[in-house]
């Protein structure tokens, strides 16, 4: 989405406490029409409860929704012409498919072609329109899902809200709905807030993705930035798999920080955050970026970080070759080969190999409470 | 799949021997004496359908048949009109708050009947606590005919019932998810839209089950209506106590026991077919 698009829904310093538990701790977004972005986070991190407040089905502690700039919090929920899909199956079980499409321009009185001209369109939309006359107890879950985003889109709104609608199904039809959920967003242009705590269903559809953690937004960015360039060691353990070192800050340069591992060796990293030497630290290298050389070999000159590993385990799954190993203090490292995997095939377990990697793909961190526990 | 289909037509009865006692019970003290009941209506005094005639075609009786029938569908709308917020209450209360109002509706429901009908009587009579009151207030110079009438049936008996349509309504209502109505709003509903666009129309069952219920009770009952309603207001069960107990006319009483029956019966089975055996599809 280009940074030109006007902003269209903009969350401001939102606060929602249920008693004595803050469930949403500040949160501030904008949403820029036509973007889909996505709230990340594990359940409990306020992703819904945010998206919940901008539908208006919860009134926030503190803090502003506004839409074209105008605060909606005072705007009852029927009259924010908002779409929504929610997580649960919510269809109007005793009317059909049709009438159920048709809900949202009938309690808005249009006249009647309009309603069946309007309808028919948006069955067509969701490739539904052979089942107009079913009752919803009569679909699969994926397709009342479809309906349900059918009546959602059917009075044209200009925000469509989804919470975790695609979380009851099966994998194959969530990949099926989701290249649909893709294709819609493309057709109409609608702005959607969608909310997941699958990291592979934000990646697969989002413009932009907001990481949320205990109410608070800790990174938001298109899926490379998260991917890349994560803020902190949550971002980076939440999106795709990693490995965190432990580490001691050694000195900070403009372009790195080196960190000197547990074994004494001494490796650089990358860092956004301002690091004391001699602090705790972690450093974050992904699977991929790790390479695997004999000893013997002679170092390449791209990769400046080297540690002496032992091979654990390998494991062939057909497009990579995955290997754990175990640094000398006794960690186990994920290590992801992909091309020409074939040249260490040979090596066996306990064979003595050096791990190497280039610093530029490497990330340190602050130590924070937990931060090498994340690991989806 | 196909053995048990078979097995389970070769032993229709399977599974029956535990409830041999209580079906034997209900041959012995039901099906047998209401057959006995309907044989009397058909033979005393004179062989024939003469009681059912004389029910049917006597103005008289006609009148009473006529009260019950009202003073069963005054009851069921406004105890309908009066439970139905009640239960939607009970299910979006907070638990601990509903617990306290459950346990009201089932203490006046477990309380004896006659002492809840002589409180009526008590509260409602010309010199009874409301007519004073209101008299004390300045709002009514005479006392409001409260008692022996429609009103004083249909407050008693109203009062008795709502337990019985607020019950099976909590249980259709809270089956419903929530989730469902925040969906209607969301599309654009108005409160007044989401209760008879959605909520009433899911909460059909309910509504049949606690009308169904109360309406057949009201139909046969006895007591209220003996000590709150007057000789305007005779329901059905009050012939049949006249007939039998001061009368001694049995052929006649068993008649108008059987009218009761056969109505009760036709609506059950109007309800089974238009909503199922209470069970919300």
């Amino acid at each position: 989405m280009s940074s030109t698009a006007p902003v269209l829904v903009s969350i401001r310093d939102l606060v929602k406490r249920f008693g004595p538990t803050t469930a949403v701790d500040g949160v501030s977004l904008d949403v820029a029409q036509g973007e889909f972005l996505t709230f990340l986070g594990s359940s409990g991190s306020g992703k819904t409860t945010t998206l919940f407040i901008v539908a208006g089905f919860e009134d926030p502690t503190g803090g502003d929704v506004l839409i074209d700039g105008r605060s909606v919090l005072s705007v009852a929920p029927n009259k924010r012409n908002i779409g929504m899909v929610f997580q649960r199956y919510t269809l109007f079980p005793h009317l059909s498919v049709f009438d159920n499409v048709a809900f949202p321009l009938a309690v808005r009185r249009r006249p009647r072609h309009e309603i069946e001209q309007a309808v028919k369109e948006t069955l067509a939309l969701v490739r539904l329109e052979e089942f107009a006359a079913r009752k919803p107890g009569q679909l699969s879950g994926g397709q009342q899902q479809r309906v349900a985003l059918a009546r959602a889109l059917v009075y044209k709104p200009r925000i469509l809200l989804m919470d975790e609608p695609l979380a009851a199904l099966d994998k194959k039809l969530r990949e099926e709905i989701q290249i649909e959920i893709r294709r819609i967003h493309r057709e109409l242009g609608v702005t959607i807030l969608y909310v997941t705590h699958d990291q592979e269903e934000a990646l697969r559809l989002s413009d932009r993705i907001a990481v949320f953690s205990h109410g608070r937004v800790v990174q938001v960015g298109s899926g490379a930035d998260l991917y890349e360039r994560p803020a902190d060691a949550f971002v980076a353990g939440f999106i795709g798999n990693s490995n965190f070192l432990p580490a001691r800050v050694r000195g900070v340069d403009a372009e790195r920080t080196a960190v000197e591992l547990p074994n004494g060796a001494v490796v650089a990293g990358r860092t956004d955050s301002a690091l004391a030497s001699g602090g705790e630290a972690s450093l974050m290298i992904r699977p991929e970026k790790l390479f695997l050389v004999n000893g013997r070999d002679a170092p390449d000159a791209n990769y400046d970080c080297r540690v002496d590993v032992t091979l654990r385990d390998s494991t062939y799954l057909g497009d990579s070759l995955q290997r754990e190993v175990v640094t000398p203090w006794g960690q186990c490292l994920m290590v992801r080969q992909t091309g020409d995997a074939e040249a260490l095939s040979h090596a066996g377990t306990g064979a003595a190999l050096t791990l190497c990697w280039h610093s530029g793909d490497a990330r340190v961190f602050r130590k924070t409470a937990g931060s090498s526990a994340p690991r989806s | 799949m196909r053995s048990t289909l078979r097995r389970g037509r070769a032993w229709p009865l399977r599974g029956f021997g535990p409830a041999l006692p209580a079906l034997v019970f209900l041959f012995v003290f039901m099906v047998a004496p209401l057959a006995v009941l309907f044989l009397r209506s058909v033979t005393e005094p004179t062989l024939g359908l003469g009681n059912y005639a004389e029910l049917l075609g006597d103005a008289t009786y006609g009148r009473v048949l006529f009260n019950t029938f009202t003073v069963a569908t005054v009851v069921t709308v406004v105890t309908l009109a009066l439970g139905y917020p009640v239960a939607w209450l009970l299910v979006i209360l907070p638990s601990r708050v509903a617990r306290w109002l459950f346990a009201i509706i089932l203490l006046s429901m477990w309380t004896n009947l006659l002492a809840r009908t002589y409180g009526w009587m008590v509260l409602l009579q010309r010199t009874g606590v409301i007519n004073r009151t209101l008299m004390d207030l300045g709002l009514i110079s005479e006392p409001l005919p409260l008692v022996n009438n429609l009103a004083g049936v249909t407050i008693g008996m109203t009062y008795i019932m709502l337990p019985f349509i607020i019950l099976p309504l909590h249980a259709t209502l809270s089956a419903i998810d929530p989730a469902i109505m925040q969906a209607a709003s969301i599309a654009g509903a108005r409160p007044r839209q989401i209760f008879f666009r959605v909520l009433l129309p899911l909460s059909l069952p309910g509504i049949g089950a606690g009308c169904l219920m109360v309406f057949v009770m009201a139909l046969g009952y006895y007591v209220t209506p003996a000590l709150l309603g007057g000789a305007s207001t005779t329901m059905l069960a009050e012939l049949i106590a006249q007939q039998v107990q001061s009368l001694l006319n049995w052929g006649l009483g068993s008649a108008a026991a059987f009218i009761l029956l056969t109505v009760t019966l036709i609506l059950y089975a109007i309800y089974v077919r238009a909503i199922g055996l209470g069970r919300p599809q």
